[in-house]
Formats: C-alpha cells, structure tokens, sequence
C-alpha cells in the first residue's frame, strides 16, 4: 500500500524525482499553469464585459471586482498568514479616503490619478504597518488581535464621521465628515501626444480586471513562493517556526502590510469608480462584507475571493429585490450558514469535488505504517564536528510568588551528551525553557557559545546554534514533509538544497514520504520529522525534552542510538525523567531539585547517592530505617 | 472644589457606565474564552425591554431592567443552543463569527421592529445641585450600582456552587469534567447569565442614552477594549481596566470633545496590550 502510494505519487510528479533542479522546473512550471489560467480567465472575463454587459452591469462588475481586490487580501492573510483581521475593509476604507486626497490635489497638475492609486496601496501599508507593529511585535493572541482590528474599525469609523467642517481639509480636498467626499476624479491617464485621459466605465473595468489579473498573479506567486511558506509555517506551527529562527513576528508584520496594500489598492479602484467615499467604508456592515465573501469564497482560496463577492453581492441583490433594505439580515444568515453548512468555501469545495471525481485524490495515506519509524541510516559521519557550549550561571525564576528556579549553575562544554533529572516539580521543564528562551528567567546570565543570549528571544538564539526538539512533536500539520526540511534550512542559500533535502532526510528514512503531508505521517515518523528539522538546522548544541516520553522499550533503545550518533557531532543535553534510558546515554548526569542543583556527576554515582534515592521515593532522609 | 469635585464624579460616572456595559462580555470571554459579537445587541434588547416596560406599564427604571436581563437571558439560552453549542471544539474564530453574524441580524430585526430611532423614556430622580454646577441624580445612582453589580457578580463566583463549578471547569476542563462537572451544563449558565447581564447593563443604561437598533454598535467596541485590556481576571481585570480606560476618556473628553475621549480610550487600550498583550491582569494570581 506505501509503496503504490508512492509510485503514484512518483508518476504524478515524476520530474521532481532525482532531479534536484527538477524541482525548480515542476515549481515554475506550476505557477506558469496558474499565470496562464490567470490571463485566460481575464482574457475571457474582458470579452464577456466588453460584448454583453449594459453600462449598468459594468458599473457594477466594476465595483464587485475592487470588492474583490480586498476579500483577497483577507484570504492570502487569513488563509496563508493565519491572521483574522476585521480590519481589511478599514485598509481598503484608507484607500479609498488616500485616492481621493491625493488625486484632488495632483490631478490639476499631473492630469492623473494613476499615482493617486498607488498612493490608496501605500497609505493603506503605512497604516497596516504602524498598527501591525503594535499588534505582532506586542505579541497579541489571535482572538485580542481580532478585537483589535474591529476596535480600530468603529474608530476609524468615528474619526472619519466627525470631520465636517471647513478646518478638516488637506489641500484641495475636504474630507466631509458623515457625508464623505463627492466629486472625485475618476481613474485618469496622461498619455504623452492627447493629454489626460479618463477612463469611461467600460474602459474602467477592463482596468479593473486587468489589475485584479496582476495582482492575483503576484499574490499567487508571493503565497507559492518562500514568503508564503514561511507564513504557512507560522500559521501551522508558530513555536516550532521560533524554534527553527525565524523571526515570527516580522513575517506575521510583513503579511500584514503586504495584505494591506493590497486592501488599499482595493479601496483606491473604489474611489475611482464610485467618484465618492464616505465613513461607511468603515462600517461594521461593510467589514462583515468583506469576511463573509472570504467565507463564502473559500480563506484558503485567493480565487475564492472573488468567487465569494460574486456569489454574495449576487445573492445580496437579488434578495434586495424580494425583501428590500434587510441587507444587514441577510449578511447576517449568509455568514451563519456559510459558517455550518460550507465551513471551507465554495471554491476549495468545489475543487475537492473536481478532484475526487477525477479520482486524482491521493489514496489514503493516512494512518498507514503505524509501526515504530526505522533507525535512520548512519550517514552523519560526514558532517563537521561542532560542539556547541552553553553556560548557565546562578539561573533563577520565579512565577508570581512561587520560586522554580533559585540559582542553576550549570556549565555544558565537556561530555557530548549531558542528562538532565529531577522529579517532578524539580524545575527540569522551566530550566529547559529557560536555555531555549521561551522563558525569560528572572535573574542568572546564559551564555551559548560566548555570547550572551540571556535576553534573546528563542528565534535568535536558534540562529545562533542551538537546535530545539519538544517533547511533543511540532510540526506542521498542512506542509509536505520536504517543505519541513526547507524551512529548517532558512535562507542559507545553497546551490544544492534539494541534495541537502534529500540526504537529512534519508537520514531519518523519510525521503519516502517527501511529498506526503506530515499530519498524514505516524506518530513516530513525526518525531523522526522534527528531529530532522533540527538537525537542518546546523545546530552546534541539541536540547531534547523528553525524547524517550511515551516510548516503547524497543523505540527508546532506537531513540539512545540516534541520540548517541548525533553526539558524534553535535553536543547534546537531555532533560528526562526515565531513569533507565538516561543510564542508557552513558552521560554525566546533573540532577535538579527544588529548583537547585542537588547533584552533579556520572550516573552512577549520582542515582547511588542515598538521598537522590530517598528524594525520589519520597521519603525524608531520616526516615530509611523505618 | 466644588468643579473638582464634579470632575470626579464625572469620571466616576464614566468608569460605571463602562463597566456596566461590559460585565456581561467579561464573563462570557473570560469562563468561556467567546469574542460574543452580539453582545451590543444583548445591551440593546434590555434597553428596549426596559423602554417599552417603563412606557407601557409605567414600571420604574430599576425594576425594568431587570425584565431587560430576563429577556436577554431567555435570548442567551436560545443561542448558546442553536448556535454556540454546534461549534464547541472548534476554533475560536468560530464562535466570533457566528455571533457576528447573529448581531448583524438582531440590529436589522430591532430595526423593523422598532424603526431606527425610539422615543426613549426620560432619566428619573431630577438633578441635584453640587455648587454652581448641576449634575443628575441618576448618573450618580449608576456608580453604587456598579459597584453593587459587580459585588453581586463576585458572590456568584465565590459563594455559589455555580459560580465555584463555572470557574473550575474554566481553568481546568480535563480536571472539573473528570470531577463529575457537565460541562455542558455549566457553559449554557454562563452564556446565560453573561446575557442577562448585558441586558441588565442596557437597562441601566437605556435613561442615559439614545436607545436605538444602532447602539450596541456604539458600545460594542469600548466594550471589547475593556475586557480584553482587563484580561485572564474577567472581574477585577475588568474592574482595573474599566478605571484606566474610563478615566482616560472621560478627562479627555472633558479637556478636548467627546470624539476625543473616545479616541483616547481605544489610543489607551492598544499601548497597554502592545506592552501587556494579554490584559492587565496576566500576571495576577487571582483569577476572579
């Protein structure tokens, strides 16, 4: 069964295989499918708007598609990035409002408005990029950030209803409070030899949808490309993205601002189209607008985008026309059910439909080879020794009142592998979090190789050579298990990465299953996976949290081979509760309890030491003879 | 001294009327960790319950809204079934949704009842003179209510079996439902009483301000600011944030214009989270 599910996938992909640059090609292959299919689609869509719309529908075709600039924008940060903003119609709403500052005050003297567009995309960014600051890089959860952008929504809302009067005025334009401002200028060009040019509404829709077009090809390639499976990464797996040194607040930023502009760009051809805006650009009706077309359309889909607005504003329509003036109803019931009946979208749907109906499914992988992961091949012994050191010094920590830590010196530059024991309670968990920099101790210094890392946050020490591997395995359940060993890597950029990919994973004996998605791996296989991860990494020192938890005997005898086999190379620190395996390593053993380190030596003599065994028993030290 | 001390009032007055509209959102997010959306609407329909029980049986303010929490409470009971329960498990964005767009339908249902305006009921108990300055009575009335409100909602979590069931399967699901706790159970209560407090709170609120389809919008973002500014201690985080917050907007507002104080408000907020990105009240060890 492993072995047809790989040949079909040999078949399907058969220029990936042996091939390194191969890859490359079947990538670029891909998004020139897409990018083809794109001018295909416009092509057709241009055609069909010139020959049989009235000037009605192009009107409101033209509208629907600057809707669709901004539902995209939603979908490449919800569905690639994993961010759920309410704010992109406040974005696409600044656009609006920086088209027509910009272009009242430059078209008399530029005769265009083309700049005043791109100004929609950079004032929205701007905007997204001050706000994103305060929202990702203070490290706001998921549901707060929501919060955020909608607060920040009915603001804007507010700012923008209250400026009537003569003193709200930027040059030429005045901005009209609740009113909003009439009168813009409609998308104009200076064509050198005629002088300005307005777009007529046609003209102005088959811009649209050209401009759609362009920028549908460049998120496609930003959300195939490394940009987008860096924030697939994020959106997956934030810790283990920390954990392998990227900085996840910058990309999270920088997904944040590129969504923005684009929203803007949206909110510009709104602008242009309508020759007006008005504060309702941010109101809470149109920001449920914008979500229920993502919706509807499908967050995973950027084509959904636009698929959800026509579906919307169609069904929108056409209900207006049973029951008028209940739009807010039915958004209302569309966004419930959408949410219960239709909870990936139409287009994903839709496609998954096609898919299993072309029987071009990958055949259940699923759940296979439940089995324990083979001992990965011994091909390590060509790598370059690097031993990493790290040095703790008077490590202390205390959450609230209670004290965990209370003055760890520990230094790990001899031994290759060193354990770290404990029982339960003992700090080993909050010391390990402690040298990874998820936990910021609360006093004591931590130097990795040198430096001091004491203040640095995990990505930044990952950088600077340490390798994470928790005791769950983490990783990321919607990637392939090549685009695991990819972003280990980074951006070190090698001419021979997909030889790179190949070898750390035949290491693990998972070049198998490269194209498979991980969360269709066995539970094993996972670990091996993130342990691969690390080892990509380059790291000169490997901390493991329980490697041995929830293992069998016969898995943990596996799991002291590899771990002795990367300590060839790399130096190793444990922090393990089961005494027999930590025999098993053969490493000096420093033992923690009640936040200090009770003892330091060889296993021997440390599990020999009378009150090492009375302190795990439980027992007080004067209390053996009864 | 006596515009010092109107000053206070005032901005003890705001702090009140910030924390009676989002008592409700606070114990909804914080036991159940649900962005309730519609909370803005569940202030609403007890402002129009209190309206239409003071204008037609003539009932006074205080009793009125208390039919506004009954009224929100049966509401309360009807969503957590039809639409909160389903969605149990999955992600949190879920439930925000859905209560999105519940409040999108409750705002244009209240419109066609009610059209988008309402004759309102006047404020009791007059006005009553501090110095030169006057200033009305029931303003006042609604900071002991606040404080009493929220005394009320720390003996439920404290002294009831309810409330000590509420809080534990909160921190601990695994623990309280191997304890013998119906989940289930407990969660419909909370969303319940969440409700009714809401209610109550727009009850209160209904002789101080415009009743209309469109106020729970108008509440719904200082609202959610507070409680998320308030964090993990849905009551005294609240309590905490509510002061800073409400304080901030209500001097601003006095020293430039109300649009101001509102601005200052939200300013406020997203500078706390940006340094506390999980409320004021993250590192507490109470969680109450």
């Amino acid at each position: 069964m492993t072995d047809l599910a790989s040949s079909q996938t040999e078949n399907g992909t058969a220029v990936l295989t042996g091939n390194k640059n191969g890859i490359l090609q079947g990538v670029a292959d891909w998004k020139h499918a897409k990018t083809g299919a794109a001018m295909i689609v416009t092509a057709i869509a241009i055609l069909i708007a010139v020959n049989f719309f009235s000037l009605a529908d192009q009107l409101k075709w033209t509208l629907w598609v600057s809707f669709g600039i901004v539902a995209m924008s939603l979908s490449f940060i919800w569905g690639k990035a994993g961010i759920f903003s309410f704010g992109q119609n406040a974005l696409f709403g600044i656009g609006a409002y920086g088209y027509a500052i910009l272009s009242l005050n430059l078209l008399p003297y530029s005769g265009e408005t083309l700049s005043a567009l791109v100004f929609a995309g950079v004032a929205a960014a701007a905007f997204a990029a001050a706000l994103g600051y305060f929202m990702f890089y203070g490290r706001v959860g998921d549901v707060y950030l929501s919060v955020l952008t909608l607060a920040v929504t009915l603001i804007l809302y507010t700012v923008f209803s209250s400026t009537a009067g003569p003193q709200y005025r930027i040059g030429e334009a005045t901005l009209g409070g609740f009113n909003g401002m009439p009168g813009l200028p409609t998308l104009t060009f200076w064509i050198p030899g005629s002088g300005s040019v307005q777009l007529e509404i046609q003209a102005l829709l088959i811009f649209a949808i050209g401009l759609a077009a362009v920028l549908y090809v460049i998120m496609s390639y930003a959300a195939d490309s490394r940009f987008g499976e860096i924030l697939s990464g994020v959106r997956d797996n934030e810790t283990r993205m920390e954990l392998l040194g990227y900085d996840v607040r910058f990309w999270k930023w920088l997904a944040f601002v590129v969504g923005g502009a684009i929203a803007g760009i949206g909110g510009g051809l709104f602008a242009a189209w309508g020759t007006f805006t008005n504060p309702s650009v941010f109101g809470l009706t149109q920001a449920a607008m914008v979500i229920i077309w993502v919706m509807v359309g499908g967050r995973n889909s950027l084509f959904g985008a636009f698929v959800g607005v026509v579906i919307v504003q169609w069904i929108a329509d056409e209900a207006d026309k049973v029951v008028s003036e209940q739009t807010p109803l039915i958004l209302g019931l569309m966004l419930i059910l959408s949410l219960f009946l239709l909870p990936n979208g139409v287009v994903p749907t839709a496609t998954n439909w096609v898919r299993s109906w072309l029987g071009a499914s990958k055949g259940g992988s699923r759940g296979e080879a439940t089995q324990a992961a083979p001992l990965p091949a011994s091909e390590a012994a060509t790598e370059p020794v690097r031993r990493g050191v790290i040095v703790a010094q008077n490590i202390a920590k205390s959450f609230g009142g209670l004290s965990v830590l209370r003055g760890v010196d520990l230094t790990f530059d001899e031994a290759p592998v060193y354990a770290i024991i404990g029982p339960n309670g003992a700090g080993k968990s909050t010391f390990f979090n402690v040298l990874t920099g998820r936990v910021t101790a609360s006093q004591g210094s931590i130097t990795l190789n040198g430096t001091d890392v004491g203040a640095m946050p995990a990505f930044e020490r990952a950088r600077l050579g340490l390798g994470i591997k928790l005791q769950i395995a983490s990783i990321f359940p919607s990637m392939t298990v090549r685009q695991h060993i990819d972003l280990a890597l980074r951006a070190r950029s090698t001419a021979n990465r997909g030889a790179l990919i190949e070898r750390t994973l035949r290491d693990v004996d998972l070049w198998e299953r490269a194209d498979d998605q991980a969360s269709d791996l066995a539970h094993g296989q996972q670990q091996w996976l993130e342990i691969a991860m690390v080892i990509a990494q380059r790291p000169s020192l490997i901390l493991l949290d329980e490697p041995a938890a929830g293992m069998s005997r016969q898995e943990k005898v596996r799991t002291a081979q590899l771990i002795e086999r990367l300590s060839r190379t790399h130096r190793i620190i444990v922090v393990e509760h089961d005494m027999a395996f930590v025999r098993s390593l053969e490493a000096p053993v420093a033992m923690l309890h009640e936040g200090r380190v009770f003892r330091n030596g060889s296993f021997e003599a440390v599990c020999g030491d009378e009150e090492v065994i009375n302190i795990y028993l439980g027992r007080r030290s004067n209390a053996v003879s009864a | 001294m006596d515009s010092v001390l109107v000053v206070l009032f005032s901005a003890a007055t705001s702090v009140s009327t910030l924390l009676i509209a989002s008592i409700g959102l606070a114990v909804i997010f914080g036991l159940m960790r649900i962005i309730n959306m519609a909370h803005g609407e569940f202030l609403m329909i007890g402002a129009f319950t209190t309206v239409v029980l003071v204008r037609t049986l003539g009932l006074p303010v205080l009793v009125a809204a208390l039919g506004g929490a009954v009224i929100a409470a049966l509401l309360g009971f009807v969503v957590e079934i039809v639409l909160i329960r389903p969605l149990y498990g999955r992600r949190l964005v879920d439930t925000l949704l859905v209560t999105f767009g519940l409040s999108l339908m409750l705002f244009q249902l209240a419109v066609n009842i009610f059209g988008t305006t309402s004759p309102g009921i006047s404020t009791p108990f007059g006005a009553v003179a501090i110095g030169e300055y006057s200033v009305s009575v029931y303003s006042l009335l609604l900071i002991p209510v606040a404080g009493l409100l929220m005394l009320a909602v720390y003996l439920v979590f404290t002294r009831t079996k309810y409330g000590l069931l509420a809080r534990a399967a909160a921190q601990n699901p695994e623990m309280a439902s191997a304890l013998g706790v119906d989940a289930r159970k407990i969660n419909k209560l909370t969303f319940m009483f969440g409700a009714a407090l809401a209610g109550l709170g727009g009850g209160l609120l209904a002789p101080i301000v415009a009743v209309s389809p469109g106020m729970g919008q108008s509440y719904i973002g200082q609202a959610f600011m507070t409680v998320i500014t308030g964090g993990q201690a849905f009551l005294l985080g609240t309590l905490a944030s509510a002061a800073a917050l409400g304080g901030v907007q209500n001097i601003v507002a006095q020293l430039v214009t109300t649009f101001w104080g509102l601005a200052a408000l939200f300013l406020t907020s997203i500078i706390i989270l940006r340094f506390m990105p999980e409320g004021i009240s993250a590192r507490w060890k109470r969680q109450l």
